[in-house]
C-alpha cells in the first residue's frame, strides 16, 4: 500500500492541530462557553426555567432592579463583610500557623498533615458537624464553654449576633490549610543563606521577616489571599447547611440568594443577573490583586 | 467456520430480540418522596401492586430540606427519574403551570369516587385551580399539624396543684392558643433545663415557621389575601393579622435557646430529649416520637390537636400522588394509583400507622387503633385548612418566614413585620400578573 496516499499522510501539521482540538474545543464550547452566553442572554429576560413559556426580553430590568432593592444590598454588604473576616483571618492565621511550622522539629511532618486534613473534607459534611457541635442546646461548643467558663448557651447559628461568625469559624476551619499549604510553599524557597548572612550581621528577627521573608513570599501570598477571596464569595454549601441563610436572611450571602432565586422562586432571569454582577465583582478584585503583585514582581 | 459464525450471529440476535422483549415487559415504576416513615411504608405496601400486576416498584427517597428543589430541578430538565411524585398540596400550581405534572382529569372523573375524600383533600391535592375540574393527582398522606406533650408533666398532681394556683384553672392540655401559652409559661424553667414549648420557626417556606404560624394566625380570625382580587393589604395585616404576630413573637420566649432555626427535627429531638414539655409538628413525624431507640420520653407522650383562638383551623400538610408528565410508563403509573385508591390498599396504609384520606377509614372506629395519633386526624379532619397554592407560593412563604423570624428575634415589632410581609406579598403577586 503507498503509505503517501494515506488519509493521515493528507492532512497537515496544522490541520492535525486543529484536529487534535476539535473535541476539546467542542466540549469546552458545549459545557462553559455556551452556557455562560445563554445566562448572559437569560440575565436580560423574564424567564423562569420551570414555566413553560420561553424567554422574554426585558432589557436592563433585571439589573436594575437588583440595585434598587435593599434586600439586594443588605445581602451584599453580608457576603462583603463574611469576605473581608473569613479571608483576612485566615490570611493571618495561616501565615502565622506556616511560620510555626516553617523549622524542623519531632512530628514535623504529621502534625502539618493534621493541620491539612479540614481541607480535605467535604465543605457539607463539615457544615453538618458544626450544626451539630454548635447547636445551643446539645452542641459540644456550648457545653464546654459552660462546663470551663460558665458562659450561657450561645445560640451559634440561630442569633443575628453570631450567626454570621458561626460561618466564619466553619470557613476558616476549612480554608485556613490552604493558606497554610501556600505559606509554606513560600517559605522553604527563601534561600537559607540570607538567614546566614543575615545571623552574620546580627540582624534581629523582625528585620529578617521584613526584609528577606516577605518580600520572598509576598507573591504567594497575594495568590493565596487571591484564590480564598473568590472562593470565599463563592461560599455556599456550608451557608446551606449550617445556617440555611437565617435567622430571618441574616447569612444570605450573595451565592446562597442567586441559589434561591433560581431553584427556589424559580426567577431564573433575574438569579443569572445577580450571578453576573458577582462574577463582575470577582473579576475587578482579582484585577486590583494581580495589578498589586505585578507591582510586586517588578519592585 | 462460517457456519459457527453465522450460528453464533443468530444466536446473538435471538438473544437481543427476546432479551429486549423481556426487557421491555419488565417495567419497574419509580416513586420519589421525602425520606421518611411513610415513604418506607408505601415501599413495603408496593409489595402488594408487584404480586397483582407483575410491574415492579422502587423508592428513590429525598431528604425533607432538599425535596422540593431536587424534584422541580429535574422538572425543569423536562425529564424526571421518577415515574410518580408525591408532592406536597403547595407545589400544584408550580408544577401543573410548568406543565410538569399529567393531566388525569378524565381517568379520575371515570375512576375516583370523590364522596371518600373531603372537599379540602381534592382541592389541595388533586385539584389545579381550585374549581376548574382539572386533576393532576390523588390524595395520599393527610398529614396536619398538632401537638405532642408530656403526659408525665401533665398528670402530676404537684404540677397540677401549682398551675391551678398561678393560673386558676386546671392543668389540661391546651384547647386554645392561650392556653397554650399559659402552659408554656408554666413549663419554661431553664435552671432545669425544661422550656415550654417547641414550634418549627425555621426562616423556611415549607418545613418552617409558615406551617406552623398559618393555623395560629387562620384562628386569631385573619386571612392571607382577598381570595378573588388577590389584595393582600388589609387581610394579612389586618387586626387579627397583627393580634396573630404579637402572639408568635410572644410565645417565642418559652422556646429553649437557639430554636430559630427549629423544624421537623429539631422539634422531634426537643421532645425526644425532654427538653420541652409541648411541641408541635405535622402528625405523621410522631413514630420518632414513640420509639425507644430514639426517644428517652417514647412511652410518656400523647397527642393533640393543634388548639383553637376566635376559629378553629389547622394548617394541612401530606401530599398528593401524582405522575410525571414525563414518564414513559403512564399505563402503568395509572394502574398504581387506582391501587392505591382501592379500600383494600388503604386499610392495609392505615394499618402501618399512616394517615388515610378515606372518609369511610378515619371514620370507622378501628383506624383509631393503628396509631396514636389517629384520634387526633378524625378531629381536625374538617378542620383542615391549606395555604397559597400558586406558583408563587414559596417565594410568598419564604418572605413570611424570613421576617416573622426575623420579628420573634427582635428585628422587627410584630406589626411591623406584618405589615411588610403583606407589602412584599403584593409586591409579588403584582409582578405574577395577579392585579392586571
Amino acid at each position: 500500500m503507498d503509505v503517501r496516499s494515506t488519509w493521515a499522510n493528507r492532512v497537515s501539521d496544522r490541520g492535525m492541530l486543529y484536529l487534535f482540538l476539535l473535541p476539546t474545543f467542542g466540549f469546552l464550547l458545549f459545557l462553559v462557553i455556551f452556557p455562560l452566553i445563554w445566562s448572559l442572554y437569560l440575565s436580560f429576560c423574564d424567564y423562569s426555567a420551570n414555566a413553560a413559556r420561553p424567554p422574554v426580553f426585558i432589557g436592563i430590568e433585571n439589573y436594575s432592579s437588583i440595585f434598587r432593592e435593599k434586600e439586594v444590598w443588605d445581602r451584599f454588604v453580608t457576603t462583603g463583610k463574611f469576605v473581608l473576616l473569613a479571608v483576612a483571618i485566615e490570611f493571618f492565621l495561616g501565615f502565622g500557623i506556616a511560620m510555626l511550622l516553617n523549622r524542623e522539629f519531632y512530628g514535623k511532618g504529621f502534625l502539618t498533615t493534621l493541620f491539612i486534613l479540614p481541607m480535605m473534607f467535604s465543605p457539607a459534611v463539615i457544615g453538618k458537624f458544626f450544626r451539630f457541635m454548635m447547636d445551643t442546646n446539645w452542641g459540644i461548643i456550648n457545653y464546654i464553654l459552660g462546663r470551663l467558663f460558665g458562659i450561657p448557651k450561645i445560640a451559634w447559628t440561630t442569633s443575628y449576633e453570631y450567626a454570621l461568625y458561626s460561618l466564619v469559624i466553619t470557613d476558616v476551619w476549612i480554608w485556613t490549610p490552604f493558606i497554610i499549604l501556600l505559606s509554606l510553599a513560600g517559605l522553604s524557597s527563601v534561600p537559607s543563606y540570607l538567614y546566614e548572612a543575615a545571623d552574620v550581621d546580627r540582624a534581629s528577627g523582625w528585620f529578617k521577616f521584613r526584609y528577606i521573608t516577605l518580600p520572598y513570599v509576598a507573591p504567594i501570598l497575594i495568590l493565596a489571599v487571591l484564590f480564598r477571596t473568590m472562593d470565599a464569595f463563592r461560599f455556599f454549601d456550608v451557608v446551606y447547611v449550617l445556617t440555611e441563610g437565617g435567622p430571618g436572611y441574616a447569612t444570605q450571602i450573595i451565592p446562597f440568594y442567586i441559589y434561591k432565586l433560581a431553584f427556589s422562586f424559580w426567577r431564573t432571569g433575574r438569579s443569572c443577573a445577580l450571578a453576573y454582577v458577582l462574577l463582575i465583582i470577582i473579576i475587578a478584585l482579582s484585577n486590583i490583586y494581580i495589578t498589586y503583585l505585578n507591582r510586586l514582581r517588578r519592585a | 467456520m462460517r457456519r459457527v459464525a453465522l450460528g453464533l450471529l443468530v444466536v446473538f440476535l435471538s438473544g437481543l430480540v427476546f432479551g429486549g422483549i423481556a426487557f421491555a415487559e419488565e417495567v419497574t415504576l419509580t416513586v420519589t418522596w421525602a425520606a421518611w416513615a411513610p415513604m418506607d411504608a408505601l415501599i413495603a405496601l408496593a409489595e402488594d401492586f408487584t404480586a397483582k400486576t407483575g410491574i415492579k416498584v422502587k423508592g428513590d427517597p429525598i431528604p425533607w430540606p432538599q425535596y422540593h428543589d431536587k424534584v422541580f430541578t429535574e422538572f425543569a430538565s423536562g425529564k424526571t427519574s421518577f415515574d410518580i411524585v408525591l408532592p406536597d398540596s403547595q407545589w400544584l400550581g408550580e408544577a401543573v403551570v410548568g406543565g410538569h405534572l399529567l393531566d388525569i382529569t378524565d381517568w379520575f372523573n371515570e375512576k375516583v369516587n370523590k364522596e371518600e375524600f373531603s372537599d379540602m383533600l381534592i382541592r389541595s391535592y388533586c385539584e389545579y385551580p381550585d374549581g376548574s375540574g382539572r386533576y393532576y393527582g390523588v390524595p395520599a398522606l393527610a398529614d396536619f399539624f398538632g401537638l405532642a406533650y408530656r403526659t408525665d408533666l401533665f398528670n402530676d398532681p404537684e404540677e397540677k396543684k401549682a398551675f391551678k394556683e398561678k393560673y386558676g384553672y386546671d392543668l389540661k392540655v391546651p384547647e386554645t392558643w392561650s392556653e397554650l401559652k399559659d402552659v408554656a409559661e408554666f413549663f419554661t424553667r431553664p435552671e432545669k433545663n425544661l422550656y415550654g414549648i417547641a414550634l418549627w420557626q425555621a426562616p423556611m417556606a415549607t418545613a418552617g415557621l409558615v406551617d406552623h404560624f398559618l393555623a395560629c394566625f387562620w384562628s386569631f380570625g385573619a386571612e392571607l389575601w382577598d381570595p378573588n382580587t388577590k389584595k393582600v393589604k388589609g387581610y394579612l395585616n389586618s387586626e387579627e393579622g397583627k393580634a396573630a404576630a404579637r402572639y408568635w413573637v410572644d410565645l417565642y420566649r418559652f422556646h429553649p435557646p437557639g430554636a430559630a432555626n427549629y423544624s421537623m427535627d429539631e422539634t422531634n429531638t426537643a421532645m425526644q430529649q425532654g427538653l420541652v414539655a409541648i411541641t408541635g409538628t405535622y402528625l405523621a413525624f410522631y413514630p420518632g416520637l414513640v420509639d425507644p431507640q430514639l426517644s428517652l420520653y417514647w412511652d410518656k407522650v400523647d397527642f393533640a390537636p393543634t388548639p383553637k383562638e376566635k376559629e378553629w383551623w389547622v394548617q394541612l400538610g401530606g401530599q398528593g400522588m401524582s405522575i410525571s408528565a414525563y414518564t414513559p410508563y403512564k399505563k402503568e403509573a395509572l394502574m398504581f394509583l387506582e391501587w392505591w385508591l382501592s379500600p383494600e390498599t388503604q386499610w392495609k396504609w392505615a394499618q402501618l400507622g399512616m394517615f388515610s384520606c378515606f372518609n369511610s377509614v378515619i371514620n370507622d372506629d378501628r383506624y383509631l387503633e393503628f396509631a396514636p395519633v389517629n384520634k387526633v386526624h378524625r378531629v381536625v379532619a374538617p378542620i383542615l385548612k391549606d395555604f397559597w397554592e400558586i406558583p408563587e407560593y414559596n417565594e410568598m412563604g419564604t418572605v413570611m418566614a424570613e421576617i416573622l423570624n426575623a420579628a420573634i428575634l427582635g428585628k422587627y415589632t410584630p406589626e411591623e413585620a406584618m405589615d411588610l410581609i403583606a407589602e412584599k406579598h403584593e409586591e409579588i403577586l403584582e409582578r405574577a400578573g395577579y392585579y392586571k
